[in-house]
Order: structure tokens, then sequence, then C-alpha cells
């Protein structure tokens, strides 16, 4: 009968849910290629009323309580919570245990690390039981991160598996990230932009008679200019795709002699001639080898399975970016100067005289294998 | 502002700062004592030594429905007094076992009913009743949370039926209770107190559990008709009963603010920061008083609101609208939360933190359901009064 009484008393709160705070676990995942890394708060609170931590059950917890049930405090926790990795179970692996204070109290801080067979793994399941046979309104609150992009999410009963296909990650942002890096490659990468410039350096000029004129029409000039770069262009992004998709591949040694012996025989060009119209067919010829060039950062990057095509064309549209701001700065000062003789005796003749013994050395390196300096 | 305070309050801000920066990051603590936990309920309590029994009949015999009912019930009694959600969930995984279904023994149906009003679920929580008093007409729980659940809609008629229902099935103190709660908040505020008061003396003595829910509905009808001694003895009497009980000191707080007590309302609730009602209150004291602990309560609801938010749950609108309102100084945020606060739940306190919350924001429109309210159910209240009228003054 005691009971029936308690149910007036309560009457008052109907509507009750005065709010409070629900039990929560703050789980962290962040993903680094093969690597997972993982954070787990969980309320001391949670853990009493599941396993018991207040040995000496005088009301407290104390650091040296959760220490000593810490074995037991992993176990119960990490059966209840499974990371897979393309479809495959990670082992979860213990690592610090710490302690933080949330908004309604003391929590253990459980760090451990994912053994993930599948490196850059296309999905990352999470499937989370933690608490929910104790309490059903208890929440997982799930922090996912990857290659800077965070989620969230939220494990209930009802929804106790979540998934992260790396497609998801802000498609638009992962675009910008192999784009940059495209930009970034050609920028630094001396060997593109020397046979390149190896190609445009005759360009404000004209062969006549064996002798080099500066070009009289900028019209010519830019049609010239736009021939040799388009060529370029069209040929890297054909290998870069091909050997992007593993349709072709060449050894890497091959492909880095072969660019440095392209950028030696423009740069010879340019010192004896012997194409002169046509360069646009030389810049294709070889910018199909320099696409191959291309494919090996692209591949050390690592590509994503669920966007492939994504970031094939983000990082392609990166290395024109970056091609198109060498263009835009070399051509109008090279047009400028090309009568004087600083343009053809220092930037052209002594230019490619450089540019053709870089190359020599690059050359000699990469296909013997030596390194002849620093 | 005066130049003298700027070094202090460079100094207040640089401890803030500073214990933020320290609480942001987990740490290994170097000393084994440290005490990392105060558990809620005191060690050696007969009430903690009673729930661990019940826990045990439980486990020994899963599938009996007495003694699940026993333990939810346990569970769900301590969610009410401590204001804890966390029992709640562990009521609701007791119940789990036994569906939302007709052949389900009321007594469990009407635990879940309870379950479910608590998760604002409140057309749901009605058809448990129901079907908990298909299966026992003279289910008095039932009744009395159809009841309850039709107060906080504001549906009064409906209550009063429900009332009527009850009569036969409770005892006259029980059914007085009923009427005068509902006469109370419809214009009659004098006589249901008049009422209720003499019940409370005719049969108080035979029901200890019922008295601190009448010490606190009699506290509240005093305060509403200004009588503020009578109000703060039903308080005192309600304390003095020494259970714990949430609502009773949320209400008992409410009106020592109102009244400028902010001190005898941090020495009466400091112990209770887990409950998020009875932080606001404390947070709301502590900024009377100007005192350094205040930043760091409102801070905490804050987080404890964001937290919810996180979890996607919005049970606790009416406190986040008056912490918004009265802590964080946000009209148009409040307004915000009151109005969605009030399509859920009308209970007068859902009224008053709208109306407030539309006069901050300059706002009159919005709470246009919470005016209608008040002017036709003729509820008492100075503070109420004051605050529509001052509201009806505004240009829109």
């Amino acid at each position: 009968m005691k009971s029936k009484y308690f149910v007036l008393l309560a009457f008052l709160f109907a509507a009750a849910a005065q709010a409070h705070k629900p039990s929560d676990s703050y789980l962290a995942l962040s993903v680094d290629g093969a690597a997972v890394r993982g954070q787990w708060d969980i309320a001391l609170r949670d853990l009493e009323f599941a396993i018991g931590l207040d040995a000496d059950g005088n009301g407290d917890i104390t650091w040296g309580e959760l220490k000593a049930r810490r074995k037991e405090v992993e176990a119960y926790a990490f059966s209840r919570l499974n990371v897979l990795s393309d479809g495959k179970s990670c082992a979860l692996n213990a690592a610090d245990l710490l302690v933080d204070e949330h908004s309604d109290g003391a929590y253990a801080v459980l760090r451990f690390d994912a053994a993930c067979r599948a490196s850059t793994p296309a999905r990352v399941e999470i499937a989370y039981s933690l608490f929910f046979d104790l309490d059903p309104t208890h929440r997982g609150l799930l922090r996912f991160e990857r290659g800077g992009a965070v989620q969230t999410g939220v494990l209930s009963p009802e929804r106790p598996r979540l998934a992260f296909t790396a497609g998801e990650i802000s498609r638009l942002s992962q675009f910008f990230d192999y784009l940059r890096e495209g930009t970034w490659h050609i920028w630094i990468g001396f060997d593109h932009i020397l046979f390149l410039l190896s190609l445009l350096l005759p360009s404000v000029l004209i062969l006549n008679n064996r002798e080099w004129k500066a070009a009289e029409r900028f019209r010519t000039t830019f049609w010239d200019v736009l021939k040799v770069v388009t060529s370029f262009t069209v040929a890297h992004s054909i290998t870069l795709s091909l050997a992007a998709l593993s349709v072709i591949s060449l050894p890497s040694r091959l492909v880095e002699s072969t660019i440095a012996l392209s950028v030696l025989l423009a740069a010879l060009n340019n010192l004896r001639p012997v194409v002169t119209e046509r360069r646009w067919a030389v810049a294709f010829a070889f910018g199909l080898i320099h696409g191959f060039g291309f494919a090996s950062v692209l591949t050390d990057l690592g590509l994503p399975q669920g966007s492939l095509l994504l970031a094939l064309v983000g990082f392609n549209l990166g290395v024109e970016l970056g091609q198109l701001a060498i263009v835009g700065a070399f051509l109008p000062l090279a047009y400028a100067l090309r009568r004087g003789w600083f343009y053809r005796r220092l930037v052209f003749t002594g230019g490619s005289a450089t540019i053709a013994l870089v190359a020599t050395i690059w050359l000699t390196e990469r296909a013997l294998d030596v390194k002849l300096w620093p | 502002m005066n130049i003298y305070r700027i070094p202090a309050l460079a100094l207040l801000w640089a401890a803030l700062l500073a214990s933020q920066l320290a609480a942001a990051e987990p740490f290994l603590p170097r000393d084994d004592a440290l005490v990392l936990e105060i558990l809620p309920g005191k060690p050696g309590d007969p009430a903690a030594a009673e729930l661990r029994r019940l826990r045990a009949s439980v486990a020994a015999a899963p599938t009996d429905i007495e003694a699940a009912a026993r333990l939810a019930r346990r569970y769900f009694d301590l969610a009410m007094e401590q204001g804890d959600p966390r029992y709640v969930g562990y009521a609701e995984a007791v119940v789990r076992p036994w569906p939302e279904a007709a052949g389900t023994p009321a007594e469990m149906l009407v635990l879940h009913g309870k379950l479910r009003q608590y998760r604002h679920d409140f057309p749901k929580a009605m058809a448990d009743l129901d079907l908990a008093l298909q299966a026992d007409p003279a289910n008095f729980g039932a009744r009395a949370w159809r009841a309850a659940i039709l107060m906080v809609q504001a549906d009064y008629a409906g209550a009063r039926r429900e009332c009527e229902l009850l009569a036969p099935l409770a005892t006259e103190l029980h059914a007085v209770a009923c009427t005068a709660y509902v006469d109370a908040t419809t214009g009659s505020a004098r006589a249901a107190y008049a009422r209720l008061s003499a019940a409370l003396v005719r049969d108080g003595e035979r029901y200890p559990e019922m008295q601190v829910w009448i010490q606190t509905r009699l506290a509240e009808m005093a305060w509403r008709i200004g009588d503020h001694a009578s109000a703060e003895w039903h308080f005192r009497q309600g304390i003095a009963l020494g259970f714990d009980d949430n609502f009773l000191l949320a209400a008992y707080a409410d009106f020592m603010l109102e009244q400028g007590r902010a001190a005898e309302v941090i020495r009466l609730l400091k112990t209770w920061g887990r409950s998020d009602t009875l932080l606001l209150r404390l947070a709301l004291a502590a900024r009377q008083l100007k005192l350094a602990e205040g930043e760091k309560y409102a801070r905490t609801l804050g987080e404890r609101f964001a937290d919810a938010a996180l979890r996607g749950e919005k049970l606790h609108l009416q406190e986040e609208a008056r912490y918004l309102l009265e802590l964080k100084g946000d009209a148009r945020a409040a307004l915000a939360a009151a109005s969605e606060n009030y399509r859920a739940q009308r209970e007068p306190r859902d009224a008053l933190i709208l109306i407030e919350a539309a006069l901050a924001a300059r706002d009159p429109a919005a709470a246009a359901p919470a005016m209608q309210w008040f002017e036709s159910s003729g509820f008492e209240s100075a503070r109420l009064r004051q605050a529509a009228l001052r509201l009806k003054a505004l240009k829109p």
C-alpha cells in the first residue's frame, strides 16, 4: 500500500522532467591513415553502478580505488565497443588511464589505440553497447575526426552503430586538400617547372635564319604559349589518371630519369634548335612521362578509395593552377624584356644552359642512382 | 565603471581563465587518496540498503514482475527526490522486459506511463495509463498520473474529470489534494488553500509521505495569494519532514530568491549541484550576492545544456530559458527556448518564463499563448500579473 502514496507524492512532478544530466559517455576517435586513436570518457558514477568502484563503501571514489579496478574497467568498457575498419574488427589496446571533470562529475578517461588491418579504410564503423542494458537512456556522444574533418554522432540503443565513409568527410574540403597538394607539388617540383620554362623561354622569340629575334606580335607569342601549356596539360592528365587508377604502372626510376632527360633535351633545344615550330608536340610527348611523376606523388599522399575521382580531379586542377601561376608570372615579364640583350643572352641562353646543366646532374643521379650534390 | 575595480576584474578574469584551462585537459592524479567523486546517498543509509535489497531480488528472479515493479518505482522516486535523471534510466532498464501493450499488468503500465511523461511523450504516456485502467479500472496511480499530465498541459476540465474519477478510489485527503490543485490554478486559490490545509490537519498524520507534496502545494498557494508568512511556514514544515525533495527545494529557493534572500538559498542548496533545477537556483543566488562561485555554477549549467543539446534532448527548456534570460541576459534565445517549452508544457511556471522572456525581448506577440492562458485561467499571482501588465503596455 505504501507505494500508492508515493504515487501521489510524485503527482506534483508530473511532467517532472526538470532537467538534469543523464548518463553520457564521450567517445573521440581520430583516424590517420591506418592509425586509429581514441579517447573515451566514462562517468565514474556509471562505472560504480555497473561494476562497483567504491571498494571501502564510504561513498567516495578515490583515485586509488579507480586505479585498483583499472583492469576491470578496461575489460568492461572495451568489450562493449567495436571499431570496424572496412568491415574488419580492430583490436582495441588500452593506453593511458586519466581523469577529467565534466559538467556532472568526474570521468575516467580511457585512451586507446585501435589496431586495424586496412590502411586508409574507406569505411570506419563504430558499434557501441556501453550501459545500454543498465540504462537505456545512456548515450555515447561520438566525435569522429579524420583528415582534419570532424563529424559527431549520438549512439543510442535505437542506433548503436554509426559508420563513417571517407567520402562523407566533407567532399569539398577533401577536394581542396588535393587541389592544394597539386599546386604545392608543381611549385616545389623543380623538374616540372624547369621543363615548362625551357619550352616557354623561346616563345617570346622567333627563329629567323638560325638566329633568335624578338617576336613582333603578342598574339603569336600567346598562341604559342597556349599550345605548349595545353599539350603538356592534356598529356600529363592522361598518364596521371591512368597511373593513379593503376591501369599502367612504370618503375619510378625510369620515370624520374626520363623526366630529367626531358628537361635536358628541352633546354638543349633552345641552345641548338632542332624542333622549333612544333614545340607543343615535344610538350605533349614528354608531358606523358611527367604525368607518371605526378601520379607517384598522389599515390604517396594516399588515395581515398571512396572518392578517387574527386582526389584525382582536385590534384590535377591544383597542378594546372600552379602551372598557370608560373606562366602568368613568366609571360608578361619575358615579353617586356624580349628585345634586350639581358633577355636573349642572359635569360634565354644563360638560363637554358644552366637548366641543361642541372638536368644533366639529375639525369646522372637518377639513372645511376648516385648522389652528386647534397 | 569605477576605475578601482578594473584590477580586481582583471584578476577575476585571469583566475577564471586559469580554472577553465585547468579543467580542459584530462589529468593524471598524483595522490591515491584524491577523492574524485562523491556518490549520491550517505554511507550506511537505510535507503541505500533497501535499494541493494530490491536490486538483489530482481537479479535473483528477473521474471518476477512484483520485484521489478518495486525496484523501478524506487528508482523513479529517487529520480524525483534527487532530481537525478540517471535513476530514470535505471528504471527504464528494469521495466523494459514488459511491453507497453494490453496484457501487461497495470502496475507495469503505470510505470511505463510515468517514464514516458518524464520524457515529455505525453500522448504515449496517456495511452499507457489508459491501458493500465483497462487492465485495472480501480488503479489509483493511473488516475492520479492522468490528472497530473492534463494539468501540465493546462487541460483543467480534463484534470477535474480525472479528480472526480479518482475520488472513489482514494482517501479523502488524496481526493481533496487533487481538486485543490486544479482549483488553485483556476482562480480559487484561497478556497483551495483553506480546504487542503483543513484536510491536512485532519488526516495528515496518517499519510506522512503525502505531507511533503501537500506542504509544497500549500506554500505555493499561500505565496500566490500574497500570504508570504504562511508560505514560509509551509515550506519550513515541508523541509522539516526530512525527505529529500527536489521540487520542494526548487520552489522554496524561488520563493526566497524573489524576496532577495539569496544567502539562505546558498545555505539550503549548497550540496545539491547535481540537480540542474537546483543548480540554476544556486547560480541565481550566487549572482545576486556577486559571489565568485556564481560564474562556476553558471558555466557548469551552460555545459549541461550544451551536453543535452549534443544528446539531441530538450527536456529542460524551462530551466534553459531561465538560464538564458537571467544568467546570460540573452533575451532572444531565452524567448525561443521558452516558446518551444510552452508548446509541450503549459504550467504557470512555463507561462511566467515565456511572458518574462517576451518582455525582455520586447516581443509581445511571442507570448500570446501564455497571455491567453493567464487571462482565461484566472490564475492568481502578483508576479505574473505584473509581468502580463507590463507586456500589454509594450507597444508592439
